[in-house]
């Protein structure tokens, strides 16, 4: 000890040290913090429709819109999706997805041409309104749930909402170590951008 | 007296610092496109791998007319899927086949959806691989070449195949007018920059 108070060189080697290991072991906790806040998840409630967001390649989303659907959460069923070329639209997909994992045809309704969640909020909203309905279960991934709920319940402050993520397990997006894995690192840092970029209501 | 002049070199040190980064930073991001982008390289192959499926690309126009010009004989276009069960490289395969390419010269290659180019070029080199096919020809988005050039060279030079890389040189030309005035070419940069940077801390993408 009398060695440190002598020496000045070692007392910062010492302080150096003890950074590096604080950091060391709370960085992950200070990382995986954020990427759980990104996930919102509600208590399930009956609702008038079940809507899964556009933009899973995987269609999980879809996925769990069915499952919810089945087991009778609302009796309709809303899929989203962009017209991408050649004659593609990602909605038609996502319809006879949900149509061939049980949801009945004349359940399905589409939501065309959102780029983006707060077109798709929109869109959302007017559809509620000229159907008549007042509460939705809105299924997103688990990393894009908060936003998407703060975006659809501004959109619609008078209408219910209520959060049902598809589960953050592989090959699904995870927020545990999120950095560690490639795919996962691209979506968390997108999130965040797309989180600032809702925030200052900049480009849709 | 001392602490002040230490304060402001300091300070002047910081500043400097900053402003160095900052015209690092605005010299790197106007020299993306020179970059990321190298020139045309279409040499004649045994097939024309064709994975520039974008909804704005003419890239579709342009392998129909290196197939018509006789540079392969073969095309496969390649995609991961966009929606349920909905790939676009089957979709660009029949847009092919309409500009004129025979039916029974132009396949598809599903890929699975994967995080990196480099966990899908060894599937594309081992389809190409197990074809018999000895040379190949890319043609990629052109902000994709230079890096496709270097990382899927290596892979495809492991598999003993030769490779070329090429894209529409209209989509260049549409690329870099006014690009950075332009949100969705500055995007296409600025997100190429940042995956080829974030593939290089990930050794399955390296």
């Amino acid at each position: 000890m009398s060695f440190l108070r002598q020496s000045k060189r070692a007392k910062k080697l010492l302080v150096a040290a003890v950074c590096l290991l604080l950091a060391y072991f709370l960085t992950p906790v200070l990382l995986n913090q954020p990427a759980h806040w990104l996930i919102r998840e509600d208590q399930l409630a009956r609702a008038d429709v079940i809507v899964a967001l556009g933009g899973d390649n995987r269609c999980n989303r879809e996925k769990r819109a069915a499952e919810l659907y089945r087991q009778g959460w609302a009796n309709k069923v809303v899929v989203s999706g962009i017209q991408y070329a050649w004659g593609i639209h990602t909605a038609e997909a996502g319809k006879r997805y949900v149509v061939s994992l049980g949801v009945a045809e004349s359940d399905v309704l589409m939501i065309r041409d959102t780029p983006n969640t707060r077109v798709e909020a929109m869109a959302l909203e007017q559809l509620m309104r000229e159907r008549g309905w007042r509460s939705a279960i809105i299924v997103t991934s688990a990393f894009h749930s908060r936003r998407a709920m703060y975006t659809v319940e501004r959109a619609a402050r008078d209408l219910t909402f209520h959060s049902s993520p598809v589960a953050p397990e592989a090959p699904e997006w995870q927020p545990d170590r999120w950095w560690s894995r490639r795919g996962d690192m691209f979506i968390t840092a997108r999130e965040f951008v797309s989180w600032t970029n809702t925030l200052v209501s900049g480009w849709q | 007296m001392a602490v002040t002049g230490r304060k402001r070199r300091w300070l002047r040190r910081a500043f400097v610092s900053l402003v160095l980064f900052l015209a690092v930073c605005i010299a790197v991001f106007f020299a993306l496109p020179r970059l990321l982008i190298a020139p045309m390289n279409a040499a004649r192959s045994d097939v024309i791998l064709h994975v520039a499926i974008d909804p704005h690309s003419k890239a579709d126009d342009y392998v129909a007319h290196l197939y018509r010009q006789g540079m392969a004989g073969k095309i496969v276009c390649i995609s991961s899927q966009v929606s349920w069960e909905v790939y676009p490289a089957d979709y660009v395969r029949e847009h092919v086949i309409s500009l004129g390419a025979p039916a029974e010269n132009v396949t598809t290659l599903h890929l699975p959806l994967v995080p990196c180019a480099g966990v899908a070029v060894p599937m594309i080199a081992e389809f190409v691989k197990a074809r018999g096919w000895k040379s190949a020809l890319l043609i990629c988005q052109p902000e994709d070449s230079r890096y496709a050039g270097w990382m899927a060279g290596r892979i495809f030079e492991q598999a003993g195949i030769d490779l070329s890389v090429s894209y529409a040189p209209e989509d260049k030309e549409e690329l870099m007018q006014a690009w950075w005035r332009t949100h969705w070419k500055v995007q296409r940069f600025v997100g190429k920059a940042m995956n080829i940077a974030l593939d290089l801390f990930y050794s399955e993408c390296r």
